[in-house]
């Protein structure tokens, strides 16, 4: 699985395989006439020790992505693979056991149960499956997000970013193979934002963690390692080391970039 | 507006279907009780009315028997001669016999009789126009050991002509041959018939020649039944017997089968009740949930210039809706449960056309009046609420609804109450007069049933936090979110709870009490029984002289004493006249049993001319030893006592015995002959041991079924047995108030999982399987229904305590607390908590994981 923080470097020099793949992936709603290609045909690699981020345009199906790479919907043509193991064709029950065991989730509001304080919130999954977590890991994902001192409140005793803390907290504390963050940062002010921002950055730079990121906030997709843009269901185009203002004019060109789109195979960085 | 709440009202249909269940249970109960009790009265009115002669004359009913004598109350035959001979307009008059309490056993000495309780008639065979039976094959009975049987009883035991009968009367056993059958021309209440020749009836049944049970008088044409009453008490003299018209003798059959007719319509307004009381709690809930739901679309109604009265209106509309809907379709529940409690009663023998069903104009009314008043009353609250929402809760971001506002008003009223409440209780229980102690006791059970609905939501918190401690520890985190799920809204688990509470209170009190009248009642038997077996009828009817002397002539029987009973009425020295019933006991009472005297014994009390009592009720009356006291005794006689003795019994007043009154047993027969045994004290002879004695008895009463021969343990059975009809009764409310407290839960958790849809949603996403899930629901269901058994049983106890009480002052001094129950009581709201959990548990775990979590 992942490997220790300790032999990463800060940047990106020892990716060491693959945490998801997509072959084919097809998600189609509807049928006959009024059937709407979601996904058409996408292929994507995300490569372990990496924060990678989606981005595209309303109605892109970057969504749709990640809950069919998440195993939280099921896909019309295609497969899936979460690290070895094919999850395309899984029964509920082993998904369920998948989503809580090998991946970490973040959602853009209602990440916590409001019924238990952040530290029951942050060892749910493990409770859930009836594990003890790992003490000293969670100690430093703790200290890590700086959530000490609020180990005991309410979700409705912690502010917004802190409530995203804590969800990061949760999706790190059992050291998936794969964190899925949706639009982390689309119910923050912008300093809070950038908090959980730096976070998921220290949580794949220091903690070896792997990332994917749906956004469609430039400054965000800043963060990550590569950007992988979405457009009408396909993978149109990717960026490495992007910056906001990059990311930001390869946005606007969205329409052009449409018209003139050819089938080529979406690629990770090692392709 | 109109149109949005019709909308609403449609939209969530589902939502208010278990509300409308509640509402049709409530009302079904109360229209079945209703229309059955309609149907059966007008029967029994139209039955009594054809079969009552123009004028009856009867012996005169002086006293009323609260217990049985055995006694037939006789006039002489010849009134026939002298009623058809002395008064003006009399078509036909005719002499009736008519013995109640008869047993009949075929050649298996098996008895005949129904085996319902209702009794066995013998007649004499005078076919009119207005016999309530007819000859349908056979002949009419001719001399003494002839007989007819009514059609009914001869298919359920498979009589036909030619089977030899044995008819136990009162002045002794004789074989009869079936020469006929007879069918109801109207509805039978139940009872078998068997006809006799006059002259038989009159010296096997009554057993003297020339006398009669009544006197049946047909007017002439043109004369009033008024009118020839009159003329008759005018030729008999008016205090002699007792005369009546047609219709007042309809009217008194009548009211002597209404007592049954009674129980059973209080016993279905019981369950209406009961089923109204916990369906109130059900809407209320259901109509807070459905509000605090809405409250953005309440806020938005506001905020587009609706003011508070509309939306209040606009919920009211809805809830009459709800009441209408659940009122009509509780009336066709109701005339079904109707037809379905006449033929259970035809399965007892009463058989009732149900074609014949009466819908007076007051069932609809009622039905209507009590399911929009429900409805109408449980929403008035939630509908107040609604009209409270500011225009601004349309644009807040509330997350989840009606967490709550502080419940300080709750602490003080329900503290105000339940104080008021336990002082009513308190007084109960240092009350000395039983009058005013079950006052109280109904005035704080009333008001303590109150206060903990009311403080129920306070009691949420500190409840639960000690009933699932244990979750966390057994279930992990499914347990930790159960358990706090059923603490999130403390209103709402209160109010789910209180229904199952009402029910539980109910039956934990009663079985408290009925547990303590049983230990009571054992302890008095032990301490007073002292003989070794005692012969007596299972429903503590007299029987024939012919048993006790079946009795005596048994080898190995050393003594017997015998047990009578007469009403009696006595007049004392306070001037109080008391109706009661007096005990006469033969000689030798001291063997068979332990008599604890204040002053006295029992030769003096049982010394001709002399009786004893209760010391209380002496002292109430300033009676003391030496006092005369004049006595009536029934037939118009009437004599003066002298008190010989006062006793300290535990529970010298039993039912219909006040005062504890016995006598010596030619005291009793000198002054109110003819009646019969009611239990025979036996003891065994020198060298016989009980097993023999036993045996020996039980063959020799082989050919009277009526009574059994019972040793201590037997007989305290046979008065368990009677204890526990009554908890049968409770049990069957509970049962209902079960039912509808299930809907509630079911309810409170299908909606709770509708408002946590994106929690649920949430937990999915990240690994709660579905198992896990519906264990998290179940869980949450069960610490609800358990916190309702507890405050239900906690309330229980205390009522059942104070009950107790209340009956102490009547001589039931134990109290015993039914444990068993208790331990059954929770274990079952634990199942129903399961049982409850089931639909909403499966609908949340069918929930799209993705449609929880969509946030757009």
């Amino acid at each position: 699985m992942s490997t220790p923080a300790a032999e990463h470097a800060p940047g990106l020099a020892p990716a060491d395989g693959i945490a998801a793949r997509a072959r084919g992936l097809t998600k189609a709603y509807g049928s006959g006439e009024t059937t709407v290609l979601a996904l058409d045909s996408v292929d994507v690699d995300v490569v372990r020790g990496r924060f990678t981020a989606v981005m595209g345009p309303s109605g892109s199906g970057k969504s749709t992505l990640m809950h069919c790479l998440a195993g939280l919907d099921t896909v019309s043509a295609g497969q899936v693979w979460l690290g070895d193991t094919e999850i395309t064709g899984l029964r509920e029950r082993e998904l369920t056991r998948l989503r809580r065991d090998r991946i970490g989730f973040m959602f853009q509001s209602f990440n916590l149960i409001p019924t238990l304080n952040a530290l029951e919130n942050i060892t749910l999954p493990m409770d859930i499956a009836g594990r003890k977590p790992d003490g000293a890991w969670l100690d430093r994902v703790i200290d890590t997000l700086g959530l000490r001192d609020r180990l005991a409140h309410r979700p409705s005793q912690l502010s917004g970013g802190q409530q995203q803390r804590v969800a990061c907290a949760r999706a790190l504390a059992s050291r998936p193979e794969l964190i899925f963050a949706d639009e982390p940062t689309g119910n923050l002010d912008s300093r809070a934002g950038l908090e959980v921002l730096g976070f998921l950055r220290e949580a794949v730079d220091q903690l070896g963690q792997t990332v994917v990121m749906v956004t469609h906030d430039p400054g965000a997709a800043a963060h990550s390692d590569l950007v992988l843009f979405l457009g009408d269901g396909r993978i149109v185009d990717e960026m490495r080391r992007p910056t906001a203002e990059a990311v930001l004019e390869r946005m606007k060109r969205f329409d052009v970039i449409r018209s003139r789109y050819e089938d080529a195979p979406a690629s990770s960085e090692e392709n | 507006m109109l149109k949005a709440t019709l909308r609403s009202f449609l939209a969530h249909k589902g939502r208010l279907l278990l509300s409308a269940l509640a509402v049709l249970l409530s009302v079904a109960f109360v229209t079945g009780s209703l229309i059955f009790s309609d149907t059966v009265s007008r029967t029994f009115d139209r039955l009594f009315a054809s079969t009552a002669a123009d004028v009856t004359i009867s012996p005169k009913e002086d006293l009323d028997e609260a217990v049985p004598s055995g006694r037939t109350a006789t006039l002489p035959a010849s009134l026939t001669e002298r009623v058809r001979r002395q008064v003006d307009g009399v078509a036909a008059a005719r002499a009736d016999v008519k013995v109640n309490g008869l047993t009949v056993v075929d050649e298996k000495n098996q008895p005949v009789g129904p085996t319902t309780g209702a009794p066995t008639l013998g007649n004499a065979w005078s076919p009119n126009e207005r016999s309530p039976v007819e000859l349908s094959s056979g002949h009419a009975p001719r001399g003494p050991a002839q007989a007819l049987i009514d059609s009914e009883t001869a298919d359920r035991k498979d009589v036909r002509i030619g089977d030899a009968l044995t008819v136990i009367a009162p002045p002794g056993s004789f074989e009869v041959r079936v020469v006929g059958i007879v069918t109801f021309r109207t509805t039978n209440p139940g009872s078998a018939q068997l006809y006799f020749d006059t002259a038989t009836a009159q010296t096997k049944l009554l057993g003297r020649p020339g006398t009669a049970t009544g006197i049946s008088v047909d007017a002439a044409q043109g004369v009033g039944d008024d009118q020839l009453k009159r003329r008759v008490a005018g030729a008999l003299g008016a205090h002699t017997y007792d005369f009546r018209t047609a219709d007042e003798q309809a009217e008194s059959d009548v009211e002597q089968l209404g007592g049954f007719l009674d129980v059973i319509k209080y016993v279905m307004l019981g369950f209406a009740g009961i089923a109204v009381l916990v369906g109130v709690f059900l809407i209320v809930n259901t109509f807070s949930m459905l509000i605090a739901q809405r409250t953005r679309e309440l806020g938005l109604l506001r905020a587009l210039g609706a003011d508070r009265r509309q939306v209040r209106a606009s919920v009211l509309t809805e809830a009459l809706l709800l009441g209408l809907v659940g009122s009509t379709l509780g009336l066709a529940a109701g005339i079904g449960l109707a037809a379905g409690l006449i033929e259970l009663m035809g399965l007892l023998g009463m058989n009732i056309d149900t074609d014949e069903m009466e819908i007076g104009w007051v069932t609809p009314v009622a039905a209507y009046v009590v399911g929009l008043g429900v409805t109408f009353v449980a929403a008035y609250l939630p509908a107040r609420r609604a009209a409270g929402v500011s225009p601004m809760a349309a644009l807040s971001d509330a997350e989840v609804a009606g967490v709550g506002r502080p419940l300080r008003a709750r602490a003080v009223a329900g503290a105000i109450v339940g104080a008021a409440g336990a002082a009513a209780l308190a007084g109960c229980a240092v009350s000395r007069q039983t009058s005013s102690a079950a006052s109280l006791l109904g005035l704080g059970v009333v008001l303590t049933l109150i206060a903990t609905v009311i403080a129920g939501p306070l009691l949420v918190r500190p409840v639960i936090r000690v009933l699932g401690a244990a979750f966390p520890a057994l279930f992990g985190s499914i347990g930790r979110m159960s358990q706090r799920n059923a603490l999130r809204n403390p209103r709402r688990t209160g109010a789910t709870a209180a229904a199952l509470m009402v029910g539980i209170a109910l039956v934990g009190g009663m079985s408290v009490a009925s547990e303590s009248m049983t230990a009571s009642f054992d302890r008095q038997i032990d301490k007073t029984l002292g003989a070794d077996f005692v012969v007596q009828n299972s429903n503590f009817q007299p029987f024939p002289q012919e048993v006790t002397d079946k009795v005596r002539g048994t080898d190995g029987v050393g003594l017997v004493v015998r047990g009578r009973f007469t009403p009696v009425a006595v007049r004392l020295p306070d001037g109080d006249r008391v109706e009661t019933t007096a005990a006469g006991y033969g000689p030798r009472l001291d063997e068979v049993a332990n008599v604890t005297y204040a002053q006295g014994d029992s030769a003096a009390a049982l010394a001709s001319g002399h009786l004893a009592m209760d010391r209380d009720f002496a002292r109430d009356h300033g009676v003391r030893v030496g006092s005369a006291l004049p006595v009536e005794f029934p037939g118009g006689r009437s004599a003066e006592l002298t008190v010989g003795a006062l006793t300290d019994q535990d529970a010298a007043e039993g039912f219909g015995t006040q005062g504890g009154l016995f006598f010596g047993l030619g005291t009793l027969e000198r002054y109110a002959p003819g009646g019969q045994d009611s239990a025979l004290y036996v003891n065994a002879a020198g060298g016989t041991g009980d097993r023999d004695l036993r045996a020996n008895l039980e063959e020799m009463l082989d050919p009277y079924p009526q009574v059994q021969v019972r040793d201590l343990a037997d007989y305290k059975r046979l008065v368990h047995d009677q204890i526990a009809v009554l908890l049968y009764l409770v049990y069957a409310l509970l049962g209902l108030a079960i039912i509808i407290a299930v809907l509630g839960v079911v309810n409170t958790l299908a909606l709770s999982v509708v408002e946590r849809t994106r929690e649920i949603g949430l937990l999915r996403a990240i690994g709660l399987a579905r198992r896990q899930l519906r264990r998290m629901i179940r869980l949450e269901s069960v610490v609800i229904a358990v916190f309702g058994a507890v405050l239900g049983l906690a309330l229980g106890l205390l009522w059942g305590v104070c009950t107790q009480q209340v009956l102490a002052l009547q001589g039931m001094t134990a109290l015993a607390i039914p444990w068993l129950t208790i331990v059954l009581v929770v274990v079952g709201s634990v199942v129903v908590g399961i049982v409850a959990a089931l639909l909403p548990a499966l609908r949340a775990s069918r929930m799209n994981v993705l449609a929880a979590i969509a946030h757009e």
